[in-house]
């Protein structure tokens, strides 16, 4: 009962995008098509308005681009902050951390000047670089290497292995659900970012989806076979990514910050 | 490893060495993350502290030196930067103390629900964690046409369940309040509802048969086991939840634009209104500071939950 609640939503947007435009808005309400039609999505992919798949596109490669260097800039980091002692780690560690507790939106604008500076605006260097120092991914790791047996290292070592090597042979593979756990975050957070590229996108063919299907909302905004088309459209490579990474982002999130 | 191998590295190994000079491997280590840290983290504060403190027009180099004159603005009755700012502050705020006690309630009545063994538990844990993993577009998108006033689906069952005529919810102050609401409770209670089941399975079972053998009732369990033992996570959800219910932006952007006449603005929203569409981004700093200020009591919170997870034993 809940369910069905919770499901009718999307259901009604299935629905709508499958109605003729007429059906979409008729009274009494249509609540299964009588005439389904997949005009809307023909019509919604070959737009001359915005390209639903262009937009696909600049997200995947948005947030891959942005997953990996992330990831890899959290494992060089966490990696001697966890296993290694040097003057100034956990000071270090503290001013990195401490940095969570700024607002974001204490450097929207600042940052959004330096975007201008840099002519960045409306290119993927915006979309890429500013979130890629973020520390929680380099608190998560660091708490999940502290974890590893000192003796698998001390034996390598023993081998003649470099700190490098210690990282790629034995620190990385035995933390790749941590790794995994911070790439879904990662690619759901840029994949899903929607206020800082909606102001420094403004070219349509460099759009993110989330901000690319916004303009749709603009244009169509009382044709609403299309507009659900879109939003069906828009919600698949989320729905796709879920299907492949539920186990690790329902395990991931009931972790995450959490220690019980 | 062999034993005539192992002496001689071991005299050699760094661990037992008291006195070593300096190493130099972790600071490399730490060098690429450092660099993008100062340019995109530490930089920008001051860079933004700077812009608020000066009067900022992008085709003027000339940036002129205005001290506080920004902040005062803010806090001068009867300019537009007081008026709009303090009313959309306000606007979050009754967002955040109506939607954070709905999305805490109803996930944790979920996740009671969905922890016991019941026919079909995944697939109901799925269904209600789904609506998380949509952008905020598309969540709004489709929730602007839920609430449509002519043909919206809650007018539409309006009609069929009960004959009521249909409500203009969008275009009613104070209505437009209930689609971003429930749109949101739709969104993100998936969220809050696994941080409790995940909490939820690490309840020992031993304590509620115990409790039964003692003739405790369901409620009284629920009362005096699981509630106290949950009280952790309820901290967290509590304050992860309000942090991100003061962020309100899409939402209200996407299902009412902000209306009717800025009743459901957040103050993300008219930030960047004042930034970047009028593009005045000295007064947007500055309201971006005085609004970081309020937001770092939430912050602080988080991070102290965090930070005792550190101060463990880290493992």
């Amino acid at each position: 009962m809940l369910a069905v609640i919770f499901l009718a939503p999307v259901y009604w947007m299935l629905s709508t995008s499958l109605k003729p435009e007429a059906d979409a808005i008729a009274t009494p309400v249509q609540w299964i098509p009588t005439q389904p039609t997949l005009d809307n999505y023909r019509e919604i992919l070959t737009s001359p308005d915005g390209n639903i798949l262009r937009w696909t596109w600049n997200s995947l490669y948005v947030a891959l681009a942005f997953t990996g260097l992330h990831v890899a800039l959290c494992a060089l980091t966490a990696y001697p902050l966890a296993r290694m002692r040097f003057p100034g780690r956990n000071g270090w560690f503290w001013f990195i951390l401490s940095s969570l507790m700024i607002p974001g939106i204490v450097t929207l604008v600042p940052t959004y000047i330096m975007m201008l500076n840099f002519e960045w605006i409306n290119s993927y260097h915006a979309l890429i670089w500013p979130g890629l120092s973020g520390v929680f991914g380099v608190f998560l790791l660091r708490q999940f290497f502290i974890g590893i047996p000192r003796e698998l290292e001390e034996a390598a070592r023993l081998d003649g292995a470099g700190s490098l090597q210690i990282l790629w042979r034995i620190i990385l593979p035995l933390s790749v659900p941590a790794l995994a756990t911070l790439a879904v975050f990662a690619f759901m957070g840029s994949w899903n970012n929607f206020l800082w590229p909606l102001y420094t996108v403004t070219d349509v063919d460099k759009m993110t989806l989330p901000v690319g299907i916004t303009t749709f909302s603009q244009r169509y905004v009382t044709e609403y076979g299309k507009l659900m088309a879109a939003t069906t459209l828009a919600a698949v490579p989320a729905l796709i990514a879920y299907l492949i990474a539920q186990r690790f982002l329902e395990a991931g999130l009931s972790t995450t910050g959490l220690k019980e | 490893m062999t034993i005539t191998r192992a002496p001689t590295r071991t005299t050699t190994a760094p661990a037992p060495a008291p006195r070593r000079r300096i190493p130099l491997e972790p600071y490399l280590y730490l060098l690429p993350h450092a660099l993008l840290f100062f340019v995109f983290t530490v930089y920008p504060i001051g860079y933004g502290l700077y812009i608020s403190l000066h009067r900022w027009d992008l085709l003027n180099p000339v940036k002129t030196f205005v001290g506080s004159e920004f902040y005062r603005n803010l806090f001068t009755p009867g300019t537009p930067q007081a008026d709009f700012f303090w009313k959309t502050l306000w606007n979050t705020t009754f967002f955040t103390v109506v939607s954070v006690p709905l999305l805490m309630a109803a996930a944790l009545g979920l996740a009671l629900l969905l922890h016991r063994p019941i026919f079909g538990r995944t697939f109901f844990r799925a269904v209600f964690f789904m609506p998380g993993i949509l952008t905020v577009s598309v969540m709004g998108i489709l929730w602007r046409w839920m609430f449509d006033n002519q043909i919206g689906l809650v007018n539409a069952a309006r009609d069929a369940l009960l004959g009521a005529p249909p409500i203009p919810w969008l275009s009613t102050e104070g209505l437009a309040w209930v689609p971003i609401v429930v749109g949101t409770v739709w969104w993100t209670l998936g969220f809050n509802m696994t941080l409790y089941l995940a909490a939820l399975g690490n309840v020992p079972l031993s304590l509620y048969e115990a409790a039964s053998l003692d003739g405790a009732t369901p409620w009284q369990s629920l009362r005096f086991i699981t509630l106290p033992l949950l009280a952790p996570v309820t901290l967290f959800v509590f304050v992860t939840t309000a942090l991100s219910s003061f962020q309100l932006f899409g939402q209200s952007l996407l299902i009412t634009g902000g209306g009717p006449s800025r009743s459901t603005q957040s103050v993300i929203q008219y930030i960047t209104e004042e930034g970047f569409s009028n593009a005045q981004y000295s007064s947007a700093a500055a309201m971006g500071f005085v609004f970081g200020l309020i937001m770092l009591i939430f912050t602080a919170a988080q991070f102290g939950i965090m930070a005792r997870d550190v101060k463990g034993d880290g493992a």
